[in-house]
C-alpha cells in the first residue's frame, strides 16, 4: 500500500476516495430523498405511502432504479444528438463539483478552497445550460418551453440568492466555507441576519425548480417540461441530479446560517445531516401545501420583492459593520 | 508530460475550439455553448496564473450572467427554426477586417504592456488589493462604467415601455 501510495501521490488517492465517497453520497441521497417524498406526500395527504417494498416501503427506490436501469434508452427521431446526448452528463457536473467544498465535519471535507462558496455558485449556472441543451435539443414545443422557462427564472433568481450569501460574506469577511462555519461558534448566523436567511431560502427553493416554482417542468401544462423526451437511465440521471441540488441548496443553507456542522454533543456529520435534511424536509412540505405559482407572479416576487429587499439587506449589513 | 500539463493543453483547446466554434457554428445555439466553452477555458487560465478568485469570477459573471443572457435573448428572437440572413461577401469582408484590425491593436498593446515588465516579481492580486484598486487608481473608470450601465437600465426600461404604449 505504501509504495503504491508513494508511486501516484497521497494526493491523488485521496482525491479518488473522495470522489467515489461523493458519488456513493449521491445515489445514496437520491434514493432517501425519494422515498422520504413520496412517504412525506403520502401522509400530508392521510395516505401511506409505499409499503409492500421492504419494511415500511424503505427498498422501493432500489426497485425504482433497477427498473430505471433496465430500460431501453431510447433516442427520438428529430433530436439534435450532441446537446441531446451532452445535456444529462453536463447537469452533472456542478452537483459534484459543489461536493467537493461542502464541509460535512470539521474534518470531513475533500478540499478547503478559500473560494469555496464561489465555486458552487459559478458551477450551478452550468445547470442553466443543461436545462436549455436539453429543451432545445429534444425538438420538442413543450422540452423548449419548459427550458425558456427555466432561464428567465433562473436570472431572476440567482440575484436575490448572490446578495442574501454576500451580506454573511461581508459579515466574515471569507468565501471559505469552513471558515465561515467556524465563525458562528458563538451565535448562528441566522439570528444576526434573519431576512437574508429567508431571502435564499425561498429564492433557492425557485433555483432548483422545486414546487411552488416548478415552472419548467410544470406537469399539467407542460407533460414534463425539458425531460419530456428523456427516458430510462438519461431520465435517471436528471431526477439524481435534481434530488442532489435540493440537498446541496439545504447543506449551504445550513453552512451560512444554522451553524454547519457545529452543535453539543453529536458528532459534527450528525449535526450536519441532521440540519441539511430537516430544511430538504421543509422544502418537501413547501411541494405539498402550496399551489404553483403563475409564471408573472413567480417574476414579481423576485424582481419587485426579493432583490429590493435584499438590496436593502445588505446595505444596512455594510452600514452596521462600519459602525 | 505531466497531468497538469495535459489539463492545460486541454484548457487552451477547450478555450480556441469554443471560440471557433462560437464563429464558425451555423446554429446560434451551437455558437452560444461554444462561447460557454471559451469562458471556461479562459477561467482554466486564471487558475494556471495562480489566481482561483479571478477565474471564479469569470465564470460566476461570463457563463452564469451574460452567456445566460444571451441565452434568454436568444429565446425571445421569434422563430428559432428559420434561418438567419446570409451576409454579402463585402460585408463579411469589412466584418472581418474590423475584428482583425481591433484584435491586431488589442494583441499589440498587450504584448508592449506586458512584456518589458515579466522580468519583474509579480505582485499576488488578492480581492483586497482589486477592492483597494477600483476605489483608488480606477474610480474614474470605474465610476464611468456604472453610469453606462445606469444608461443601459435605463434604456431597457424605456424600449419596454415604448412597445407596451404601441400594443
Amino acid at each position: 500500500m505504501e509504495q503504491i501510495g508513494n508511486m501516484i501521490g497521497w494526493e491523488t488517492v485521496k482525491m479518488i476516495v473522495g470522489l467515489v465517497g461523493v458519488l456513493a453520497f449521491v445515489v445514496f441521497n437520491a434514493l432517501i430523498l425519494t422515498w422520504a417524498e413520496r412517504k412525506v406526500a403520502g401522509h400530508m395527504q392521510r395516505r401511506i405511502g409505499p409499503k409492500e417494498v421492504g419494511p415500511y416501503g424503505l427498498i422501493q427506490p432500489i426497485a425504482d432504479a433497477l427498473k430505471l436501469l433496465g430500460k431501453e434508452i431510447l433516442t427520438p427521431r428529430g433530436v439534435d444528438k450532441p446537446l441531446y446526448y451532452l445535456a444529462p452528463m453536463i447537469i452533472f457536473v456542478p452537483v459534484l463539483v459543489s461536493f467537493i467544498v461542502i464541509p460535512f465535519s470539521a474534518s470531513l471535507q475533500v478540499m478547503d478552497i478559500n473560494v469555496g462558496i464561489l465555486v458552487i455558485l459559478a458551477f450551478s449556472s452550468l445547470s442553466v445550460f443543461s436545462i436549455l441543451m436539453a429543451g432545445w435539443g429534444s425538438n420538442n414545443k413543450y422540452a423548449l418551453i419548459g427550458a425558456i422557462r427555466s432561464i428567465a427564472q433562473n436570472i431572476a433568481y440567482e440575484i436575490p440568492l448572490l446578495l442574501a450569501l454576500l451580506s454573511i460574506i461581508m459579515m466574515t469577511n471569507s468565501f471559505s466555507l469552513k471558515t465561515i462555519v467556524e465563525a458562528q461558534k458563538g451565535l448562528w448566523f441566522v439570528v444576526y441576519q434573519p431576512l437574508a436567511f429567508l431571502i435564499y431560502f425561498i429564492a433557492a427553493v425557485a433555483e432548483t425548480n422545486r414546487t411552488p416554482f416548478d415552472l419548467p417542468e410544470a406537469e399539467s401544462e407542460l407533460v414534463a417540461g425539458y425531460h419530456t423526451e428523456y427516458s430510462g437511465m438519461r431520465f435517471a440521471l436528471f431526477f439524481l441530479a435534481e434530488y442532489t441540488n435540493v440537498f446541496i441548496v439545504s447543506a449551504i443553507a445550513v453552512t451560512f446560517f444554522l451553524g454547519g456542522y457545529q452543535g453539543p454533543f453529536l458528532p459534527g456529520i450528525v449535526w450536519f445531516l441532521l440540519k441539511s435534511y430537516l430544511l430538504v424536509f421543509v422544502i418537501m412540505w413547501l411541494r405539498w401545501t402550496y399551489p404553483r405559482v403563475r409564471f408573472d407572479q413567480l417574476l414579481n416576487i423576485s424582481w419587485k420583492a426579493l432583490i429590493p429587499l435584499a438590496f436593502i439587506n445588505l446595505l444596512v449589513t455594510g452600514g452596521l459593520l462600519k459602525l | 508530460m505531466n497531468l497538469g500539463e495535459i489539463i492545460f493543453l486541454i484548457t487552451i483547446v477547450a478555450t480556441l475550439g469554443g471560440a471557433a466554434m462560437a464563429v464558425l457554428s451555423g446554429s446560434i445555439i451551437y455558437a452560444m455553448m461554444g462561447l460557454v466553452t471559451t469562458m471556461f477555458g479562459i477561467a482554466g487560465l486564471y487558475v494556471y496564473l495562480d489566481n482561483p478568485f479571478l477565474s471564479m469570477m469569470q465564470i460566476l459573471i461570463y457563463v452564469g450572467a451574460v452567456s445566460v443572457l444571451i441565452a434568454f435573448a436568444i429565446m425571445l428572437i421569434g422563430p428559432l427554426y428559420r434561418k438567419p440572413k446570409e451576409w454579402t461577401t463585402v460585408g463579411k469582408f469589412v466584418a472581418a477586417l474590423g475584428v482583425a484590425l481591433v484584435s491586431l491593436f488589442m494583441f499589440v498593446r498587450f504584448v508592449m504592456e506586458t512584456f518589458p515588465r515579466a522580468g519583474n516579481p509579480s505582485f499576488k492580486i488578492t480581492t483586497k488589493e482589486i477592492g483597494r484598486l477600483f476605489f483608488n487608481n480606477l474610480v474614474l473608470p470605474f465610476e464611468l462604467i456604472s453610469l453606462l450601465v445606469v444608461v443601459a437600465i435605463l434604456g431597457a426600461i424605456m424600449l419596454a415601455l415604448f412597445s407596451r404604449g404601441n400594443k
